[in-house]
């Protein structure tokens, strides 16, 4: 654009407003007023109808889940007569939902720990000291970020199958483990950088061990790493279904995930679906409780995980 | 180094590179190996047959050419909805209106249930007798419209809605990050400037928040060629030809059927399809870095 056009337009829109009546000029500010206001009525319609569209699934799910059969089916917004609790007892209790929740609670907390230790160490190592083939080992983890997980699925299968260790949860805890290393050991890595390696020199000048220096000085510090390493893997691995899917085939070992859709394969046939939506709630109630601790720090995670990666 | 010290890295690597290597790199390497071979798992007969895996999948297996259909469809449409939504949704919530943080939060909510749980109530939701949008439908249209949501002529179309529910607040936390990162003496000078509400998110935060929307983009691709759960439950378990993706496919060919090489070219052509359409996004999104 040419300097004098550049000129024209920016004082085009000043000079128009000079040449208008003084009556004009306060029409068109109460109409731009207006305008302001209504579209600020607009944005919120919109934004409480998308916040309607997240919230009232769950309080249909919700009351649903205390219908009977019948009167589920009489009419979908329909509130209960009666509250209907034996659903939730049936569906803990008959349905499993029980069982598959603390399964999912056992295999959850011993990968989430296992995760971090291993992956805590690995950075550690890879950050602190220098040697040769140090980058090598930390782009093949990060290689691992790029590669479906689906690629390495059949083969190891087969792995484990021949390990002895299918339908186990030492199985499916093993492979949560090695598929957590490149997300975990990246972001952990990031955040051993930071910390000064002054700290650590001082532990080993006052007699501690690499171990010692290790365990005792530098993991206490990175301890908010390990909550946002925590938080990401806990949810990945309680939210998890194609590998326990693979990986687990009795009834009695199946997580939350695999238990539920096994409970929609089945309904569907049996058509108990109260007991169903009460195990939807009792899947769904955890979590909310969870978010609503954390929801901080996990949307912190994901904009400082994603925008410095 | 030190002996203390290379005996310190040796210990602290070895679990990590152990289990990586063996369980990750190991069946990784081998499913390119044994994507060559003809054989169906269970017995010590394998036989080599090249890239004959490869070429009847591409060139005649129709299911495949119908997976890979949907995936580009569950690729496409949600992606540039979400898109959309989340960028205006970003540009509303960080002009300031009242209760932001509390529309974020509840917009991200979704985010954190599992796969199959939101499969469960989205077919409860999709239930054409007791479910919530018929149920919606029913006093609407006079008790007429009975919509059949999961049958196969509306499942693709009533894969989409679920899929922007669940994902829709990680984008725009992920925007609304990149947007706080823009200076504010911009839109200053743009209001000084006479510039309007679209003209600021054009000529300012869209340039600037652009390799964020390539981020959220590439996410949104990879996430669309590896879905699985979602198609695999509302199926119940068995996808055919109306909402089969790749994934699935991949599944069926492996576990269902006993075609062990079959699934794993499939898991091959699916991983390059990945690494292929990243590399595309990003060179299509690709622009001068700007510095501000």
């Amino acid at each position: 654009m040419s300097p004098a056009a550049d000129e024209q337009s920016a004082a085009s829109p000043a000079s128009r407003a000079r040449n208008r009546s003084p009556a004009r000029r306060r029409r068109t500010a109460r109409r731009r007023r207006t305008a302001r206001v209504f579209g600020l009525g607009a944005l919120y319609v919109i934004l409480l109808g998308y916040a309607a569209v997240v919230i009232l699934p769950m309080i249909w799910l919700l009351y649903t889940s205390l219908k009977s059969n019948r009167e589920i089916f009489a009419g979908a917004w329909d509130l209960p007569h009666a509250l209907h609790w034996e659903n939730f007892v049936y569906a803990w209790v008959r349905a499993g939902i029980g069982r598959y929740f603390l399964n999912s609670v056992f295999v959850t907390v011993v990968s989430v720990a296992l995760i971090l230790i291993v992956s805590a160490m690995a950075a550690y190592a890879l950050t602190r000291f220098t040697f040769r083939g140090n980058r090598l080992i930390f782009y093949a983890f990060l290689v691992g970020l790029m590669i479906p997980t689906q690629l390495a699925l059949v083969p190891l299968f087969f792995l484990i199958n021949s390990l002895r260790l299918l339908d186990t949860y030492t199985g499916l805890i093993l492979v949560y483990v090695a598929f957590s290393l490149p997300f975990t050991i990246f972001v952990l890595a990031a955040f051993f950088r930071t910390l000064p390696h002054e700290l650590a020199e001082a532990a080993l000048i006052d007699g501690c061990t690499h171990s010692q220096a290790f365990w005792r000085v530098m993991l206490p510090l990175a301890k908010p790493g390990l909550v946002t390493a925590a938080i990401f893997n806990f949810l990945g691995i309680w939210n998890e279904y194609l590998f326990a899917l693979v990986f687990i085939s009795s009834e009695k070992l199946r997580t939350l995930p695999l238990g539920l859709a096994n409970l929609l394969i089945v309904s569907h046939y049996e058509s108990d679906w109260g007991a169903l939506f009460a195990g939807l709630v009792m899947v769904m109630i955890p979590t909310l409780l969870a978010y609503s601790l954390l929801q901080g720090q996990l949307t912190k995670g994901i904009t400082v995980g994603a925008l410095k990666g | 180094m030190k002996r203390d010290a290379r005996r310190a890295v040796i210990l602290f690597l070895l679990p990590a590179c152990g289990l990586y290597a063996v369980l990750f790199l190991y069946p990784v390497i081998s499913s390119l190996a044994l994507s060559l071979y003809d054989w169906d798992g269970f017995t010590h007969k394998r036989q080599y047959v090249g890239l004959d895996n490869f070429t009847r999948l591409l060139t005649n297996d129709p299911m495949f050419w119908t997976a890979l259909k949907h995936n580009l469809f569950l690729l496409t449409v949600p992606t540039v909805i979400i898109l959309v939504v989340a960028l205006f949704f970003a540009a509303a919530l960080s002009s300031g209106v009242r209760g932001a943080r509390l529309f974020r939060i509840t917009y991200f909510f979704p985010n954190v249930i599992s796969m199959v749980a939101i499969t469960l109530l989205w077919f409860f939701i999709y239930n054409p007798t007791f479910g919530l949008l018929n149920g919606l439908l029913r006093p609407v249209t006079g008790g007429k419209v009975t919509i059949v949501w999961l049958d196969p002529n509306h499942i693709m179309g009533s894969l989409v809605a679920p899929i922007v529910w669940c994902s829709l607040g990680f984008y725009l936390v992920l925007f609304l990050a990149g947007m706080e990162n823009i200076p504010h003496t911009y839109y200053d000078a743009a209001k000084v400037d006479g510039a309007n509400a679209w003209q600021q998110f054009r000529s300012i935060t869209m340039p600037l928040l652009w390799d964020v929307i390539t981020i959220g983009v590439v996410f949104l691709i990879i996430g669309g060629l590896r879905i699985f759960d979602l198609i695999y439950v509302m199926a119940l378990g068995y996808p055919n030809e109306q909402s089969q993706v790749i994934a699935t496919y991949l599944y069926e060919q492996a576990f269902n059927n006993a075609h062990m090489g079959y699934g794993i070219a499939i898991a091959v052509v699916l991983f390059v399809l990945v690494f292929a359409a990243t590399a595309i996004a990003m060179r299509v999104m690709r622009r001068e870095q700007l510095e501000y």
